[in-house]
């Protein structure tokens, strides 16, 4: 009886997966009479199938290109998430094998800090930040945001590395430095080659945290520097064409689908089991 | 090229770690601390690494001060107890890695590292990489990296605690023969087993809570361990020590046992004192005229022997007996004392006699 | 160079880095919540703590508040327990088990924003497949953005879509990592699987379990792309959340004083939250001896 709820649940969860992904693919070769006439699912039978709303996103009927926003979101997505896992990282590495301290503070106040900022919602920096930038004239352009959803990738990069480098036995750098490696060598030559799953992961969810900014992307860019979902959303403003928003769904979800595939495999190999037993 | 170590402590918050090290560490000799877990060898390996920071008292290496250097910069080598290797390359990759680090070539170094490859026997899994070995194979990758490039100073920390009982008698006998090639360093070598300490050690340092108790050459702290607390430490298994008093040309013990004076005990002053006993000065059921009566707590077979814990109306005992006999908790035995084996300890713990040998 | 040298040249470019690009705003926020720059009023004057007196007696605000506490938990809640479910079948062992474990991970992959997109053309009155589906097996039809519960329960159903994957992924993990002693020793012993899950395999996952629900709250607590996209906190305010009530204020009303203050209490009220969630579950997963 169990199992046969297990399964159930089971079959129930994956169509549940499944069920928005479908209907916006198949959405998304709708014509507006289609849509407007009240939901239909199958093509073919319940509707022509037509690449209108393809055409529409992709520049080509002139509707609207959201190809260079898709490259927008990719550099600022590359940036932003590559000083955090580097200078997280780092830092992480830090937090792991060194004692910090100030009077009454040390390294758990100091990750504390980092993770605080993740509680912070982005609204309560909204204003400040849209006035940082605008006295530095970083305001609608690629390098204020990256530096922006910097600080919001950081801290998960150091969370998730902190205690990946605690699993690291720390004998290994402590071995290398014996044998004549500064520390910035040990890291380098010993630990970091083992380090690929915990960056990995870093960078996974760096990747989809910064790919997924609507919020910052909303207030600190208009026109020159827009990101996919910040465009996205935007379409949905006036006239809701759901043709293309469906398209426009699909095309900006497969680049980060995309992203973690390649990246998925580093994570597979640890690399560090046969340090110590 | 000395090391020396002046009022050495460390003291963390209201821990103390180490105090009052105070010794000199010459090259070519071997020195072997004793202690018991958390007696600080540890702490006074990683503090000689630069692993660990003091904060009291000084260290100097040839004259010169230690402190200011950081670990990278002292020619210290390491062998730890749990099997610290480089997981992600060979043994050919481990064993060169220390000597690339300092400058060597990479033909020079090839060669040095395979000849020292060699001598720990592993010749044949030159590029297997760790994970890959055994535990005793593990440690001696470690140990051919560690004597690889012939380190000013060598520290081995109960290196063989985790390998087993055979394992650790094979590799005893190899570092007699691998610590001739590191004549010109420093060696300091952290154990718990008295064995090990007599067969490899020039020099015996008994730490006892952070505390340097007794030095010496090993056979002269075995025969005269100056407290209790020493002569637990470097017996295995421990002393039984028991309550006495000597009296007009009595030896009493434990205030069942009466025989005179022994020879090694004459001149002592009445008053009452400690015994001490090796559990192989001890005997079971043997006639005699010396015995106390016992009843065994527990039995446990070591290797080629038993020992016997026994509880006696003058103290706990332990003896030692070669061969494997059978006792059953429970069972009433009489227990053999000899007392011109006896050590002789004040109240307070210190020697006042030992038996000679 | 000694060790301190290093020791700063890990830690500090990133700390550093973080502080430069947080305090400004931060001590900006406190101060202008101390003046009443609004739409009309543009500058830092002082006006005391009148916005702070304001904020005391904004039912608004409260009541977002509290709505927070039922999205927050509630989805939080029901992700875990899904999560866990999944988590612990594949852990068990499923058949095709890579497969579903692939797929059930997508939606982590997808852009809530963009999805809420896609919800709401499924949550559409008129054209949506969640009414299209309803009239179709002869269903009446639900007003999801005009009435309250349907409303929620179409936000409900983003979030949970969106991040049950994230519990699954995490709490997978966690299983992974559980020695297999004490799972021989219970079946030696001839326990029950269910006496096994709840003895054994649920206090054991205390620690990830607790670290995953933390996290959830947290990231649910600023809960804002489905918001904005599927309903616009409507009906009326029905699905108002902090957040988005803090944009109203703050970027379409431009009272940046007020929504300062409004902030920061949110940033004091939601530490002080947490902080006490996170002493209770920890509390009520220590061991206790039986």
């Amino acid at each position: 009886m169990s199992k046969v709820l297990k399964y159930a649940f089971i079959i129930f969860w994956t169509l549940f997966v499944l069920a928005p992904l479908s209907w916006a693919v198949v959405t998304s070769f709708k014509t507006p009479e289609a849509v407007n006439q009240g939901a239909t699912f199958i093509p073919w039978v319940q509707f022509d199938p037509t690449l209108a709303g393809w055409r529409d996103i992709l520049g080509i009927s002139g509707y609207t290109n959201l190809i260079p926003n898709m490259i927008n979101s990719a550099l600022i997505t590359f940036f932003a998430s590559f000083i955090s896992v580097t200078l997280g990282g780092l830092a992480a590495y830090g937090l792991s094998r060194f004692r910090y301290g100030w009077k009454y503070y040390g390294n758990s106040d100091i990750i504390f800090f980092f993770i605080a900022q993740r509680i912070l919602p982005p609204v309560v920096l909204a204003i400040p930040f849209f006035l940082l930038l605008k006295s530095l004239n970083l305001l609608d352009t690629h390098l204020g945001l990256i530096l922006v959803l910097t600080s919001g990738l950081m801290p998960i990069v150091v969370w998730l590395m902190v205690d990946f480098f605690n699993q690291v036995p720390r004998e290994i750098d402590e071995m290398a430095m014996l044998e004549g490696c500064n520390p910035v060598q040990a890291f380098r030559r010993t630990i970091l080659p083992l380090s690929k799953p915990g960056i990995a992961i870093s960078a996974i969810f760096a990747v989809i945290f910064g790919w997924n900014d609507l919020f910052f992307a909303l207030v600190l860019t208009f026109a020159n520097v827009k990101t996919l979902p910040a465009a996205v959303v935007a379409l949905n403003g006036t006239v809701t064409p759901f043709w293309t928003l469906a398209a426009s769904a699909i095309f900006s979800i497969l680049p980060l689908i995309g992203f973690v595939f390649i990246v998925e495999r580093y994570l597979a190999k640890g690399g560090f089991t046969g340090a110590v037993r | 090229m000395s090391l020396e170590l002046k009022d050495l402590g460390i003291t963390e918050g209201t821990d103390m770690i180490l105090e009052g090290i105070t010794f000199t560490f010459d090259p070519g000799r071997i020195y072997v601390l004793m202690g018991r877990t958390a007696a600080g060898k540890t702490s006074l390996m990683r503090a000689i690494a630069g692993l660990l920071d003091f904060t009291d008292g000084d260290m100097y290496f040839n004259g010169e001060d230690f402190d200011v250097l950081p670990t990278w910069k002292r020619n210290t080598s390491m062998v730890y107890q749990q099997f610290i290797n480089y997981p992600n390359k060979t043994v050919l990759g481990n064993v060169i890695f220390p000597l690339l680090r300092s400058g060597v070539n990479m033909p020079e170094a090839k060669a040095k590292a395979l000849e020292m490859i060699d001598k720990v026997g592993l010749r044949n899994f030159v590029d297997r990489k760790p994970g890959e070995l055994s535990g005793g194979q593990q440690q001696r990758v470690a140990i051919a990296r560690a004597l690889v490039r012939n380190a000013d100073i060598l520290l081995l920390d109960e290196p063989l605690m985790n390998l087993d009982y055979k394992l650790r008698e094979q590799l005893r006998e190899d570092f007699r023969e691998l610590f001739t090639s590191t004549k010109d360093s420093v060696t300091i070598y952290a154990t718990t087993e008295p064995a090990e300490a007599l067969l490899i050690g020039d020099e015996l340092l008994v730490m006892h809570e952070g505390r340097i108790i007794q030095s010496g050459v090993p056979a002269e702290v075995f025969e005269n361990p100056n407290s209790v607390t020493v002569a637990q430490i470097v017996n295995d298994p421990p002393m039984s020590i028991l309550a006495a008093s000597v009296s007009q040309g009595t030896l009493s013990i434990g205030h069942a046992l009466n025989s005179s004076v022994p020879a090694h005990l004459a001149g002592i002053a009445d008053g009452d004192y400690q015994v001490g006993f090796r559990a192989s000065d001890l005997a079971i059921g043997l006639d005699g005229e010396m015995t106390v009566q016992g009843e065994v707590d527990l039995v446990e077979v070591a290797g080629s022997e038993t020992l016997i814990y026994l509880n006696t109306p003058t103290g706990y005992t332990i003896v030692q007996e070669e061969g494997i006999h059978v006792h059953h908790a429970g069972d009433k035995v009489a227990i053999t004392v000899s007392p011109q084996r006896a050590f002789l300890f004040d109240l307070t713990g210190k020697l006042i006699a030992a038996p000679g040998n | 160079m000694g060790t301190k040298f290093y020791k700063r040249l890990f830690l500090l470019p990133g700390l550093l880095l973080l502080i430069t690009i947080i305090i400004f705003p931060l001590l900006f926020s406190i101060r202008v919540s101390f003046s009443s720059w609004n739409v009309s009023r543009s500058g830092l004057d002082y006006v005391g703590g009148a916005n702070w007196t304001r904020m005391v007696s904004d039912a608004d605000f409260w009541g977002s508040m509290l709505r927070l506490l039922n999205f927050s938990f509630g989805t939080t809640l029901i992700q875990y327990i899904l999560g866990f479910a999944l988590a612990f079948y594949v852990w068990q062992g499923l058949k095709a088990g890579r497969l579903y474990r692939l797929l059930w991970l997508v939606p982590l992959m997808t852009t809530p924003s963009i999805m809420a997109i896609v919800w709401r053309s499924i949550f559409r009155e008129d054209i949506g497949a969640a009414n299209g589906l309803l009239k179709g097996v002869g269903l009446p039809t639900i007003g999801w953005s005009t009435e309250i519960i349907p409303a929620m329960f179409s936000i409900y159903v983003a979030e949970i879509w969106q991040w049950t994957p994230f519990m699954f992924l995490f709490l997978l993990a966690g299983l992974l990592i559980l020695p297999k002693e004490p799972f021989l020793a219970a079946e030696i012993d001839g326990a029950s699987p269910s006496r096994t899950f709840w003895r054994i395999t649920l206090p054991l996952m205390a620690p990830i379990s607790i670290g995953a629900i933390l996290i959830r709250l947290i990231e649910s607590s600023k809960i804002f792309d489905s918001i904005f996209v599927l309903t616009s906190a409507g009906p009326g305010n029905a699905t108002e959340t902090p957040t988005y009530f803090l944009w109203k204020r703050s970027l379409t009303e431009f009272q940046i004083a007020y929504g300062a203050t409004l902030a920061l209490t949110y940033l004091i009220v939601m530490i002080i939250v947490l902080t006490i969630v996170a002493r209770v579950l920890t509390y009520i997963s220590r061991p206790r001896g039986w």
